[in-house]
């Protein structure tokens, strides 16, 4: 049990996918403009990364470990990643019309997020049980939708602020994100 | 021998993927129509009518036409090529003169400015500082809130008197501007107005208009004794005149009557220093 505590604090603050392993940082720049589509982000990769994790832990150890092809996972996971996002779109278009269209091109863009890939291949190399890698998933999701809720936060704010014409923006987004970076870094080594 | 378990897996995908498209239809049910009506709409995303968008809409509208009656969209009700498509499309006859619009910004704008302000430059900032920087707590600070949020750009700022100012033939009464303003100045007013009163001081029985600006009413009733029409009543609760625009005849007396210029002819607003207006920012 805490271990399980210890990984989803992990992922969720000490090794947080956007500020501290860099990766998901398109939609983390893309969507975070306001906080109602911050956050439908957030929640649509927090599930594609939950089933993601789950599909690949069967995978790889009911069908890659046993048939000693591991070293193909990597293809494989991109294969079952790309499946599960175009089943979920279908999804949201059929129940949500308004949701997929705001999301646009950003909801295919899950399937080549190095973040829901990242996910996948942490709990291969670190080699989960079933629980921990779905408990590693849900609390890289939150990780990620708690990033995006900031940014789109101060992104808000930033509207009305004197920036300077030529930082408006993506520059003044990107520094922005350093300076949170830098306020992650306070994380690590708790655990 | 790996390469077939990835054929095998992918193939396994694929036939996933499949199923599911052929289990759940994609055609979702009266998507013509909304796009339809989509293709009629303005397509600006303005947000008024409170929808997210021309879209969301459409697709309200396609499920419940009598929603064009509660809420309208008011550049439709504007443009009466798109109106008659969107009657044909709903099936319904609107009423446009009755529901037509348009924003008026009750202030003249007179009222002394106490000190200066470096801080955020928009008024709703301005606003939560005593109430802005104005003389009167219920002045227009020109700071240009509903400049910015205007989709039509129908709103422009004084630069004599820093204050906004509603064009009427551009504005389309969507009510966005409405909102914006943090001195609850704005107010939709039927389209045929034909005189407007330009003081926001909320209604008190003494005479606190002259002593804070200018322009303030002093409720003298001077307009209501002018009125050869009957068109104008006085409120005894709100110490305030009405206006009543069908029997008002735009003769003006009231407004010339007026000593503290407090009536404009609202059909010129925004037009006699078209060339002097320009916008905030």
């Amino acid at each position: 049990m805490s271990e399980l505590v210890a990984i989803f604090l992990g992922m969720v603050l000490i090794n947080n996918f956007i500020l501290v392993r860099f990766l998901g940082l398109c939609p983390f720049f893309g969507v975070s403009k306001q906080l109602g589509s911050a956050i439908s982000m957030g929640v649509a990769v927090t599930f594609v990364m939950a089933i993601a994790s789950l599909a690949t832990w069967l995978i790889r150890n009911y069908i890659l470990i046993p048939l000693d092809i591991e070293y193909m996972h990597i293809v494989i996971f991109i294969l079952v990643i790309a499946t599960l996002v175009q089943i979920i779109e279908l999804f949201i278009k059929k129940t949500n019309l308004g949701l997929y269209f705001s999301f646009g091109i950003y909801l295919p863009l899950i399937t080549t997020n190095c973040a829901v890939l990242g996910i996948t291949l942490i709990n291969a190399t670190q080699d989960y049980s079933l629980s921990s890698s779905i408990v590693a998933a849900l609390g890289g999701g939150l990780g990620f939708t708690l990033v995006l809720a900031i940014m789109s936060g101060i992104r808000e704010k930033l509207e009305l602020a004197n920036t300077p014409k030529s930082m408006k923006g993506l520059p003044i987004a990107f520094i922005i994100a350093a300076l949170l970076g830098l306020a992650f870094v306070g994380f690590s080594g708790i655990i | 021998m790996p390469i077939g378990i990835m054929a095998a897996i992918g193939l396994a995908c694929g036939l996933i993927i499949y199923l599911v498209y052929i289990k759940v239809p994609q055609k979702v049910k009266g998507l013509e129509k909304t796009e339809e009506i989509t293709s009629i709409l303005p397509g600006m995303n303005c947000g008024a009518c409170g929808y997210p968008g021309c879209f969301a809409y459409a697709q309200a509208l396609s499920q419940d036409p009598d929603l064009v009656t509660k809420t309208p969209c008011s550049q439709v009700l504007q443009d009466p090529d798109s109106l008659a498509k969107l009657e044909k499309a709903l099936g319904c006859k609107l009423d446009a003169a009755a529901m037509c619009k348009k924003a008026l910004v009750h202030c003249g704008g007179n009222s002394e400015t106490v000190c200066d302000y470096y801080g955020v430059q928009t008024c709703k900032a301005a606003a939560q500082l005593l109430r802005g920087y104005r003389k009167c707590p219920y002045a227009c600070l020109g700071l240009g809130d509903c400049v910015e949020i205007c989709p039509q750009g129908a709103i422009s700022i004084d630069p004599e008197k820093n204050i906004a100012i509603v064009d009427p033939e551009k504005c389309t009464g969507c009510g966005l501007c409405v909102t914006e303003c943090p001195q609850d100045l704005i107010e939709l007013v039927p389209a045929g107005t034909k005189v407007a009163f330009l003081c926001n001081y909320q209604p008190l029985k003494n005479i606190p208009g002259r002593e804070r600006c200018d322009y303030g009413c002093t409720h003298c009733r001077k307009c209501f004794k002018a009125c050869e029409f009957e068109a104008i009543e006085w409120n005894k609760e709100t110490a305030l005149p009405e206006f009543n625009q069908e029997k008002c005849t735009l003769c003006l007396k009231c407004v010339e009557v007026c000593p503290q210029n407090t009536l404009a002819d609202f059909t010129k607003m925004g037009k006699e220093k078209e060339a002097e207006l320009v916008a905030a920012k």
